[in-house]
């Protein structure tokens, strides 16, 4: 299965320090690389992960992409008419086809005649990898990285050297050090070596590195500085200084905890609101408790499901019985175009949401609106209806909505890490709470809309056709509920049930916002986003948190039983 | 295997005789077998599959002759993803249209609700799915992995991979609290210290430790904060989670855990309650080089296997079944051990020489029964759960599983808990 | 509405009484297996949990029916009283669990070595018989007692109701919650000392629910036709006004809200014996709503149609989820919406709604004659 441990560090070791040898006679070893890549390529599976492991010892520059490709299974082998196999991989070339070049040795892949071989890349089938050959690639490329062009990988690398604590990679560090020129992976050195240092038996050199370790609060050496504190056989000197590097690396992380949990409060707020603000309009303007509201959003959720399908290779769909096949452009995963579908279903997905809005409102909440508690029971059956209706239509798993790469990955701010969908959602949020508040502020429309909300009686008596305005109000609504379902595609479900999930959350937002407001649905939103993930962080249990947040706004409402910014009127009965 | 082919040799070649001299066949000459799975509510996703593969099975059967001459006739009930209703509807198996044996349920919850039911009644459970065990009803065999033919397996496989760190995150029910239990204790045993162990730790009255793991409810959404602990936890390297989180919620996390930028090869996920069939509706690139721990791959490279796979997919073409889907069709652990149980009870059925309940059972705990399936040899053992193989495989961009390592022939056992000596 | 009971009802009650009661269990119990008249074992268990849902119609039917206070979290406290008395049926298991343990199974597994303190009391009988109906109703009375102070009112109400009872059921679902989390309370053997497995105990627990079906709507009625039903129905008609003749509503309204929540922990208590399970699901929030359309397709303020109500959907749902299973939720979405716009009175009251839509039928065509013979035009309504 596995060398045993302390072999495999020498070996390690012995490739740590060559490596820098070899990173200084690349040409030579290139040609050795190349060949020993391909004769891996094609060695039988239980040989793979061995010869990777050997190369280990001599790793030029040569094999980061070729093992990325393979990784990624984009290698693939050439079957010579003699009989010969060639591993190649695929490279960009001027046009619309790729080049094969050899593994081996770097050339392009040539037939007998001495043509390039054009390749069909669809149609070949990639060498595979498993994990412990990819483990040992790992390796490899991790030593490669110290010399990575981006800084961000360099960083990573040398920490994982660090980590290892052993003495041998000093010099390596030392010699990275007078060469590197960015800031953060020289303090990234720095922080490596002292981590080595801490194992030294020379106490001054401990107390360096502790030192070290607290100008930079390490949050990774934590656990190695946290032994060290607690270590009776060490002088009390250096026990003293690990413990005050303790103190403040846990000072430092109660900061990163605590801006991290405002930021995941904030993001969690966002989607809270997003998913609330439709609600907003139709609980909060127009006083119909639409139960519905949850799948007119899952409506939204699948829109963009479809559109997905159509940038791709497109669906079939079966609903009752009858296959319908919607075609798709076809377009390249990887292409900008692909990757952009997701701007392209906003849109769509608010249409067809407000569209079944305006269905649901002239169909069944029209004759409802002097009968709130009927109108909430009736909404509740069409969700049922819904519900049903998706799982006929879209078949009862979930639909599997990509996420676009630009939304994938997340960036750091001190130690905070922030994922790019989290940041995303909080700007769609803005965005749309903007929008929708220019809309009711500012137009003609949102004129009426308001007009008729605060009294239905006078806006007629003023000739505005209100029974369009309500269908067109219920229409908007419904739209920006089509939109956070397009939106929470990216972070969660979309499936037949997934409306029930955010339904008892969204109530909550707008009863404790406050009825026909949206400041007090936005504060009430973040409010909640954050006090949901402080109780998280702080309890370190995610159920009683939401459980203390519901019986929370409860006990919130004894105190403003209107909700935060009740709209005042002096009707008895609102 | 040689004399279980004889005798089907001859069920079939008997059935040709039967069928030509007696074309109409009285309703004496069949034999009612019960499926009882949520075909509506929130398992419906999962559990339509496993009465599809019953179904397939219980044809296959049909067109060779039956089980001792008799034809198979499903009762195929209805358990809504509502447990109460699933003890309803068991009743109504076993009173009213008295079968001969069940095969069903998939949660723990719903077993545990018929099990009272089977008991009452002297009925006879085939129940398939991956579970925690600490439970043997004499009525129920359970041809699903127990906790020592997935989880354990597993952890052997990453602590082989040199992994020294392990978070433990699920949805708070019983099969994850009780694996997260077991898992704990053998994780100590292993030598891992406890505080390399992720995700919290319970403990009693005492200060003593008694389970650890993280626990988020059913359908939750909100993965940020836990990611972010694990993103802290898998900083140091060499990390790894495994994770019993159930159905929906695996979708915010797998998509919570891409977005952080945390990957398969700094930290791998190894899920339990993720199978190829699950797999349809999730996001797969997000999950590519996570691991899968089960019984049975789609991707085993077998005769019995390709055969399986040929047949249930032909059969779906045709099969008149209301509402079955044709197309885009996989096959998984919980369907082949669902398959795997109809022929181990028509063999065991066979051996006994009648359909009662109580000889049936007495052949079944020979430990003599097995079946060469679509995911190997299966053997009834004494304690009514079945020995047989362990796959571990590393989720492909397809959904399907690469298998990376087979555990053979792992004998189960159900009651776990104590029974680890620290090494 | 009339104030006194007619003969008439009375007699009719009682035959309905005497025939669940008695004559039910009598053919289950005095015919033969296969006789025409013979009632299984299987119905008489189907329809003893069928009538234990009936409780709760009637009194999800005084709180929206004659109050006017839509509770959507009604199934709460038939939970409570279920797990009221399915603490007791576990502590009877005994060491006839699977781990031959006195602790309930989930506990062995999860590691707790002693019962908890909260356990303990619920031994006794008595105690759990009685915690069945205190234990909603003090849950009722705080919730009640917080909602009604505040003024909380209409569908404010509701969705309070529904986040108590989706908070209540995140609790529950809570493996440290020591009360068996997802799975619940399984695997009961006795109650009282009889095995829950024999038909015998079946039977009678069907006629305790028969009786507690009768006793509870003897009780509802008489309320509903004392001066406090006059009340009650004030409130739901206009809150203000009844305040301002100096009732003090909100005390009222905490009353028969912590009156509904007892009488739904009683029917939850005689409900999980039948049927062996309780478990957090039961207080899902759409469970709660699914309760609601019984009364609503049953026909609200009349008592007598919830428990048409219950029985019918259910009986219907047991036959339809079974025939037509990919249909079946749109069919009752349907229903549902089609009995809120047009039969708010449901099932009882449609035979009126028609007599009174021919009595408008007729009247609108002599209208519509006289204004032909007028000859002048209707003015189109803009407004609806």
């Amino acid at each position: 299965m596995m060398r045993p441990y302390a072999q495999r560090s020498l070996l390690f070791l012995a490739a740590v320090a060559m490596t820098f040898a070899s990173l200084v006679y690349a040409d030579e070893s290139e040609t050795a690389a190349r060949q020993s890549a391909a004769r891996a390529i094609l060695a039988p599976e239980s040989e793979q992960a061995t010869i990777v492991q050997d190369m280990a010892a001599n790793p030029s520059p040569v094999l980061g992409p070729i093992f990325e490709a393979w990784q990624r299974s984009q290698v693939y082998i050439y079957e010579a008419p003699d009989g010969a196999r060639i591993p190649f991989i695929l490279m960009p070339a001027d046009g619309s086809a790729s080049k094969a070049v050899r593994i081996d040795n770097g050339e392009p892949l040539v037939g007998p005649d001495g043509a390039p071989i054009v390749v069909d890349e669809t149609v070949m089938k990639p060498a595979e990898t498993f994990a412990k050959l990819r483990r040992a690639m790992r390796s490899t490329m991790d030593l490669l990285a110290l010399a990575d062009p981006a800084p961000a990988i360099r960083q990573s690398a040398i920490l994982k050297l660090g980590m290892k604590q052993s003495p041998e990679a000093l010099p390596i560090l030392n010699a990275r050090l007078a060469k590197e020129q960015d800031k953060a992976v020289k303090n990234g050195i720095l922080d490596a070596i002292a981590l080595i240092n801490l194992a030294s038996p020379d106490p001054q050199l401990q107390i360096d590195a502790l030192n070290q370790l607290k100008k930079s609060n390490s949050i990774p050496s934590r656990e190695l500085v946290a032994k060290m504190a607690a270590d009776e056989t060490l002088s009390p000197k250096v026990r003293a200084a690990a413990s005050s590097t303790l103190k403040a690396i846990d000072n430092h992380l109660f900061w990163v905890d605590f801006f991290g949990t405002m930021f995941r409060g904030v993001s969690l707020g966002s989607v809270l609101l997003v998913v609330a603000l439709g609600l907003a309009i139709t609980f909060g303007l127009m006083g119909v408790i639409n139960m519905a509201h949850g799948e007119i959003m899952v409506v939204g959720g699948y829109a963009t499901y479809l559109v997905q399908c159509v940038f791709g290779s497109g669906v079939a769909l079966a609903p009752f019985g009858i296959s319908v096949n919607l075609p798709g452009f076809g377009f390249d995963p990887n292409s900008g175009i692909y990757q952009s579908y997701f701007l392209f279903a906003l849109p769509v997905a608010f249409l067809s949401a407000a569209a079944v809005g305006i269905l649901l409102e002239r169909g069944v909440i029209q004759f409802l609106y002097r009968r709130p508690l009927e109108s909430l029971l009736a909404t509740w059956g069409v969700s049922l209806v819904m519900q049903q209706l998706f799982r006929l239509i879209f078949g009862p798993a979930n639909a599997p909505v990509y996420s676009p790469a630009w939304l994938l990955g997340s960036f750091s701010v001190g130690d905070v890490i922030m994922n790019y969908n989290r940041v995303f959602v909080i700007i769609f949020a803005v965005a749309i709470v903007v929008g929708t508040s220019l809309l009711l502020a500012k137009t003609p429309v949102g004129l009426l809309i308001r007009a008729v909300m605060q009294d239905r009686t006078t806006a007629a008596c003023m000739g505005v056709r209100t029974r369009k305005v309500n269908t067109l109000t219920f229409a908007f609504g419904s739209g920006l509920a089509g939109l956070a379902g397009a939106f929470l595609s990216q972070i969660g479900n979309i499936g037949p049930s997934t409306g029930q999930t955010y339904i008892v959350d969204s109530f909550m937002v707008v009863v404790v916002g406050g009825i026909g407001n949206l400041i007090g649905t936005v504060i009430s939103a973040l409010g909640i986003g954050t006090v949901d993930q402080i109780l998280q962080t702080s309890l370190r249990n995610p159920v009683i948190g939401k459980v203390l947040v519901l019986v929370g706004i409860i006990l919130f409402l004894q105190w403003k039983p209107s909700g935060l910014f009740a709209t005042k009127g002096r009707g008895l009965e609102n | 295997m040689k004399l279980s082919q004889t005798l089907q040799a001859m069920a079939v070649g008997a059935s040709l005789l039967v069928g030509t001299m007696a074309p109409a066949r009285a309703a004496e000459d069949t034999v009612k077998v019960g499926v009882l799975h949520s075909l509506s509510g929130t398992m419906a996703i999962s559990e339509t599959s496993l009465r599809d593969v019953l179904l397939f099975a219980f044809d296959e059967i049909n067109a060779k002759g039956g089980v001792l001459g008799k034809k198979i006739e499903p009762v195929v009930v209805d358990g809504a993803s509502n447990w109460p209703l699933f003890a309803e509807k068991a009743k109504q198996l076993l009173e009213v249209d008295k079968v001969s044996v069940v095969f069903g349920c998939w949660t723990s919850v719903s077993r545990k609700s018929v099990l009272p039911v089977f008991e009452k009644n002297n009925g006879l459970l085939f129940y398939p799915v991956q579970y925690e065990g600490e439970e043997l009803s004499k009525n129920i065999f359970y041809t699903a992995e127990a906790v020592n033919q997935q989880a354990i397996p597993a952890v052997d496989y990453l602590l082989a991979d040199g992994r020294k760190k392990f978070y433990l995150i699920g949805t708070d029910y019983v099969y994850p609290q009780t694996t997260n239990l077991v898992l704990l204790e053998y994780l100590l045993s292993k030598g891992v210290p406890i505080e390399n162990i992720g995700g919290g730790l319970r403990k009693d009255e005492a200060g003593k430790v008694i389970s650890a793991g993280k626990y988020t409810p059913f359908g939750h959404t909100d993965y940020q904060q836990i990611v972010a602990e694990i993103k802290q936890f898998a900083a140091t390297g060499d990390a790894c989670v495994i994770n019993t989180i159930n159905g929906d919620s695996n979708v915010p996390f797998f998509k919570e855990f891409a977005a952080s930028g945390l990957t398969a090869a700094d930290c791998p996920v190894v899920s339990m309650s993720l199978s190829e069939d699950e797999l349809r509706s999730l996001p797969t690139k997000d999950l590519v080089g996570h691991l899968g721990c089960w019984a049975y791959f789609m991707s085993i490279d077998s005769k019995e296997n390709a055969a399986f796979k040929k047949n249930f997919f032909d059969w779906l073409k045709t099969a008149k079944v209301q509402g079955i889907e044709r197309t885009n069709r996989v096959t998984c652990s919980p369907m082949v051990l669902s398959y795997d149980g109809v022929y181990l009870w028509k063999a065991a059925v066979e051996k006994a020489g009648s359909f009662d309940v109580d000889k049936v059972r007495e052949v079944l705990e020979s430990g003599k029964i097995t079946f060469d399936g679509p995911n190997g040899l299966n053997t009834v053992e004494e304690n009514h759960h079945t020995k047989k193989n362990t796959y571990i495989g590393e989720t492909k961009a397809d959904g399907q599983f690469k298998i990376v390592e087979e555990f053979k022939q792992v004998y189960p056992e159900p009651f776990l808990k104590g029974t680890f000596v620290k090494e | 509405m009339k104030q006194e009971v007619s003969k008439k009802e009375v007699l009719i009650g009682a035959i309905v009484a005497v025939f669940l009661i008695a004559v039910i269990p009598g053919l289950n119990a005095f015919t033969p297996a296969g006789s025409s008249l013979h009632v299984s074992d299987f119905n008489i268990n189907l329809w003893g949990q069928y009538l234990c849902l009936a409780i709760v119609a009637v009194s999800i039917d005084m709180l929206w029916g004659y109050t006017g206070l839509l509770s959507l979290g009604q199934m709460l406290f038939f939970s409570l009283g279920g797990y009221a008395l399915g603490m007791h049926l576990m502590l009877m298991i005994g060491k006839l669990g699977q781990y031959k343990s006195d602790l309930p199974d989930f506990m062995v597994f999860l590691g707790y070595t002693k019962l908890p303190a909260h356990w303990e009391p619920f031994a006794h009988f008595g105690f759990a018989a009685f915690a069945v109906l205190w234990v909603p109703g003090v849950v009722a009375f705080i919730f009640g007692y917080l909602a009604f102070r505040s003024r909380i009112r209409g569908v404010y109400f509701s969705i309070l109701t529904q986040a108590l009872t989706y908070a209540a059921c995140l609790l529950f679902f809570r493996n440290e919650l020591t009360l068996g989390g997802n799975n619940g309370f399984t695997d009961f053997k006795t109650l009282l000392g009889f095995d829950l497995g024999t038909p015998g105990t079946q039977r009678g627990l069907y006629i305790a629910s028969a009786v507690a079906l009768v006793l509870v709507y003897a009780l509802c009625r008489w309320l509903t036709l004392t001066k406090f039903g006059k009340v009650q129905r004030a409130i739901r008609d206009s809150e203000n006004r009844v305040l301002f003749s100096g009732y003090a509503a909100a005390n009222f309204k905490l009353f028969v809200f912590v009156l509904a929540g007892m009488i739904a922990g009683l029917a939850g208590a005689l409900y999980v014996p039948q049927v062996g399970i309780i478990n957090p699901s039961q207080m899902e929030p759409a469970k709660s709503l699914e309760a609601i359309v019984w009364v609503a397709v049953g026909g609200r303020a009349s008592l007598i149609g919830p428990i048409i109500g219950a029985i019918g959907v259910n009986g219907l749902k047991s036959w339809a989820s079974q025939a037509f299973p990919a249909y079946w939720p749109i069919f009752l979405g349907a229903m549902f919406v089609v009995v809120v716009l047009f039969m708010p009175r449901g099932v009882v009251g449609l035979p009126a709604q028609i007599q009174e839509a021919w009595r408008r039928h007729k009247r609108a065509k002599e209208a519509t004659a006289e204004a032909a013979a007028a000859a002048t035009q209707v003015p189109k309504d803009s407004q609806s």
